[in-house]
């Protein structure tokens, strides 16, 4: 590469025998006014008279900075001025200065053999030039290109894209990403949704669909990603500069959990010109068995648990089940499970007259355990997880190329957020693993992985599943997004396996810590006080840290969207029903449904609500009417006498 | 090919010789002449003026400095006879508003000095074909070689004057009505500069007594922020006539008597006597920056040791002796 003649250098390298230039690092001065700047990527190439290194062309990011003068000593300067600072300023002679900058290299043309930078002139990089500089070329300008714009590197006003390479963005050559930064800035979230954005852009077609799963689990931050946002002019223009369209996502679901009442939606989006995009996302019984070591903590795991629940779910749940007292269950929901364990325990009591304190091998006290940690999640995540099996879910199978699927945990019991993390991811690498998911690769961001994936305290089961994802994720396509606060207290394992990192203002303490040493001083400064919409990127094409700018989201932010959108109070009971049902069939009148289930039990009318978003019927009204009408109510919702279980003797001493 | 290659080729025998004056400063000496002597133009007797606060100095607009540098070294022997490369520069530097300073003039001169009568046939012929720029030198000296390296160095000392003054007087011819030119050195080498209303010479070495007596004394002990009377510089047959006065920087107490001690040059002429203070006030504010590391900073104005770092950084560094031995140190 040759540079153009026309373009003057902005500095010249320089080597002294304390100083020298090397293969992985030069210096250069400039004049005291110079574009360059700590990030700056330059060009050396040696072409002038005096230059060395001819034809040899070497690119470099400044990493530090210095300035000084002739001054011999501070004292020198104090003598000058007398003593007197206001006189410092009235020499006729502004003392010789210097801006003297380090710089690390990216990359040399020709790559071998590697040598020391010649002492020759530095340029500022182009267009052409960051793409080289970053080793973009090879997956920029390739056959089949893989390149996602990820922000603009400016300097010195140039402007250049910059790409990542979807292949370790993505997968399979690497995958993941994260992303650090300090609280309140907007960064992590925006620069997360602009990704996405240039992601569902520029995401090869070779590489096939892709989607992304966004756990909201802080207020309303990603409750309008299908909302646009105000825009800049200057946003407007980045973000044709980086060829993304400036629109919010077109495809976007969100998912909340009912409260509590289990007809009005447990999220910020329940403005009435919003909340028809919402699902309710529901589970039963099956769906939290399936996951009940996720609501174990670590004193409860015992192979004796994990013996009853893996009998219960494979030899009881959803089969015809003789309890061995004389009567048979089908058990399907929470209250035919509490059928089965009363059945279990008067059968122990009565049948066998406290006699014995086991039950197919497995010891009372441990089925108390298991029937305690149960009950106690359709108790505390009442309206995520329903007495009824699973009513509303993700579309397992159907998902969409280019969508967001939101789940909005924010407001779930810590329990339940990591009983929806957990099952959502590993269904995620089920159907991936059986590529039936609808799409090749799911995104699936995380924020707070300070909170999920710590670098100390237990091993939970949501840590396992983000360690497996960052390990073993990109063979499936499966990405994890993570954000944290503090990238150091996150596991080691987690942040490790991130293919591409990237940095937001940073907490000094944090960087004072030992994984920023690789940093210049002056790279931490900066880090330090970067401004909202800048990121320092780091990727396995660039050999230094880079840092790019980023357009606002082009998305309503959470907090706009909330005060554009002001969620609606809680809607009584029966209008929350028609509410529901309106939704799956907007051709039904709400007095229809006020009068089909006026007098009626808010039990039934809720079990018949699930039998319809679970059926999703033809006509919704019909179906409804029919399953309120031959009463879905279990035998549970029969009302009969509550027989207290007496203690057995002898037992355990176990409180359960 | 260099032509102390050539010459090397031509049979004479490769040198490295570099006068300690090439390291550094070597000023063009202020000194001695039969007949130097002064006449006092302000004042009955030579008196102490002090000179106005340093923040009430008035400074031009823009001052432009001339330095000169030197450098020779000994390249070959032919026979025993020396010949040697030598380099003279000169610069001015004009200092702009914010206080940078720029250079408008420059001047170098790379050439050979060798007693040619005295060299081989073929070895003169290939200095003479390869070097464009051959200084004769007499060979009388020649057979002692230290007395014929001190001739060498007054011959690069005439050829560095030369260049300054020519490069003063190109200086002088294209200066604005407003800007004034610093000499480091003699003024009254060139009569041209010496008549010029907004030149001034400034000289650190004193080898030139003018005054004697009573008035020798008071300016040898003047009082920091102090200018003699001006007087007329008288005598010297290389001399121009200019007026003169001693300007002290920095109070000689506790130092020596030649502390921080300048003298002036400037126009002979009656307005120079009526702005002595004010060039002097001037002066006085060139204090800072102080001119360090240079030893004699409290003489040597910080723009004229830029001039000379710029033309220093712009020389032969091979004609710069070497910074140590060339011989490997010894294991201990």
């Amino acid at each position: 590469m040759i540079a153009r003649s026309d373009i003057p250098p902005v500095g010249r390298v320089v080597a002294t025998e304390l100083k020298p230039a090397t293969p992985h690092q030069f210096h250069f001065w400039t004049a005291n006014e110079t574009s360059i700047g700590i990030g700056a990527i330059v060009k050396v190439a040696g072409l002038g008279a005096g230059d060395s290194g001819l034809g040899r062309v070497v690119y470099g990011v400044v990493t530090d900075g210095f300035a000084y003068s002739d001054l011999a000593t501070p004292l020198h300067d104090v003598v000058g001025a007398e003593g007197d600072p206001a006189r410092a300023a009235d020499a006729p002679t502004a003392r010789q200065e210097i801006r003297y900058w380090t710089a690390a290299v990216l990359r040399q043309i020709p790559e071998e053999p590697l040598q020391p930078v010649p002492l020759a002139r530095v340029f500022v990089a182009d267009d052409a030039d960051i793409a080289q500089a970053l080793r973009m070329d090879t997956y920029l300008y390739s056959a089949a290109p893989t390149a996602i714009p990820v922000g603009l590197y400016t300097s010195g006003g140039l402007e250049a894209p910059v790409y990542l390479d979807a292949d370790f963005l993505l997968g399979p050559e690497a995958a993941h990403l994260n992303i650090s930064g300090v609280s309140g800035l907007a960064t992590k979230t925006s620069a997360v949704e602009f990704l996405l954005a240039s992601i569902f852009t520029h995401f090869p077609a070779h590489k096939g669909r892709v989607a992304a799963v966004c756990f909201n689990v802080k207020g309303p931050d990603l409750c309008f990603l299908d909302q646009p946002g105000d825009l800049s002019a200057e946003d407007r223009r980045r973000y044709e500069r980086l060829g993304v369209p400036p629109a919010p996502f077109q495809r976007m679901r969100l998912y909340a959990p009912l409260k509590a009442d289990g007809v009005n939606l447990n999220t910020l989006r329940t403005h009435p010109d919003l909340v028809a995009d919402v699902e309710p996302l529901t589970w039963g019984l099956q769906e939290v068995v399936d996951f009940a070591e996720v609501l174990l903590n670590r004193d409860d795991i015992d192979a004796k648990a994990d013996a009853f629940i893996d009998f219960l779910r494979d030899r009881v749940l959803a089969r015809t089940f003789d309890d061995g007292f004389g009567t048979t269950h089908r058990v399907q929901t929470f209250a035919d499970l509490d059928r089965l364990f009363r059945a279990i325990f008067d059968g122990l009591e009565i049948t066998a007259g406290g006699r014995s304190d086991t039950w197919r091998t497995h010891h009372i006290a441990t089925m108390r355990k298991v029937r305690n940690r149960l009950s106690n999640i359709s108790t505390r995540c009442k309206g995520l997880v329903t007495d009824d099996g699973p009513s509303s879910d993700i579309p397992w199978g159907a998902f969409e190329d280019r969508a967001v699927y939101v789940i909005d945990v924010a407001n779930v019991d810590p329990l339940g957020q990591d009983l929806v993390f957990a099952r959502v991811v590993s269904k995620l690498r089920e159907h991936l693993e059986r590529r039936d998911l609808g799409v090749d690769a799911v995104v699936v961001f995380v924020d707070e992985l300070n909170k999920y994936a710590p670098g100390d305290g237990p091993d939970t089961y949501v840590k396992k599943m983000l360690l497996d994802i960052s390990e073993r994720g990109r063979y499936l396509g499966l990405v994890l997004f993570g954000a944290e606060q503090f990238r150091s207290q996150v596991h080691r394992r987690v942040v490790g396996n991130a293919g591409t990192q990237l940095f937001g203002r940073m907490d000094m303490d944090e960087l004072a810590t030992p994984g920023y040493q690789v940093l210049s001083p002056a790279t931490k400064i900066k880090l330090a006080t970067l401004p909202i919409g800048e990121l320092m990127v780091r990727h396995p094409h660039f050999t230094q840290p880079i840092f790019v700018r980023f357009p606002k989201p082009p998305v309503l932010r959470g907090r706009d969207g909330v005060e554009r959108f002001p969620p609606a109070a809680d809607l009584p009971f029966a209008d929350a029903v028609v509410r529901q049902l309106v939704h799956l069939d907007r051709r039904i009148r709400p007095n229809q449904v006020k009068d089909l289930i006026a007098d009626r039990e808010e039990e039934d009318v809720r079990r018949a609500l699930a039998a319809v978003r679970r059926t999703r019927p033809e006509d919704v009204l019909a179906y409804f009417r029919k399953t309120l009408g031959r009463r879905v109510a279990s035998d549970a919702a029969v009302p009969r006498e509550r027989q207290a279980v007496p203690p057995l003797n002898p037992i355990s001493d176990e409180p359960y | 090919m260099t032509w102390w290659q050539a010459l090397v080729n031509a049979g004479a025998v490769p040198a490295a010789f570099a006068p300690p004056a090439s390291i550094g400063r070597s000023d063009l000496e202020d000194g001695v002449e039969p007949g130097a002597g002064a006449d006092l133009m302000e004042d009955d007797e030579l008196q102490a003026h002090p000179l106005p606060e340093r923040s009430d100095a008035r400074l031009p607009s823009a001052v432009s400095f001339l330095d000169g540098i030197e450098r020779w070294s000994v390249v070959a022997y032919d026979g025993v006879v020396p010949v040697v490369r030598a380099y003279v520069a000169a610069a001015v530097r004009r200092r702009d508003g914010q206080g940078g300073l720029h250079t408008t003039h420059e001047r170098t001169r790379d050439f050979a000095l060798a007693p040619l009568d005295l060299m081989d046939g073929a070895r003169r012929q290939a200095l003479q074909e390869h070097c464009p720029d051959v200084e004769v030198m007499s060979g009388e000296r020649v057979g002692q070689p230290a007395v014929f390296l001190e001739t060498v160095e007054m011959a690069v000392r005439r050829a560095r004057a030369r260049l300054e003054r020519e490069l003063a007087e190109a200086c002088i011819a294209t200066l604005a009505d407003d800007h004034w030119l610093v000499v480091d050195g003699l003024l009254s080498l060139s009569p041209a500069v010496a008549r010029h209303p907004r030149a001034l010479g400034v000289i650190k070495s004193h080898g030139a007594q003018f005054l004697e007596g009573r008035g020798l004394e008071r300016a040898l002990t003047l009082p920091a922020g102090h200018r003699t009377s001006v007087f007329r510089v008288r005598g010297g047959h290389t001399r121009t006539e200019v007026f003169s006065w001693y300007l002290r920087l920095w109070p000689w107490e506790g130092n020596d008597l030649l502390y921080g001690l300048l003298r002036v040059e400037a126009r002979a002429d009656a307005a120079t006597v009526a702005r002595a203070s004010e060039v002097s006030g001037w002066l006085l504010a060139e204090r800072a920056p102080l001119a360090t590391p240079d030893a004699r900073w409290d003489r040597l104005l910080y723009p004229l040791q830029m001039v000379r770092k710029y033309l220093q950084t712009r020389g032969p560094r091979e004609l710069l002796p070497a910074p140590r031995s060339p011989l490997p140190r010894t294991g201990t």
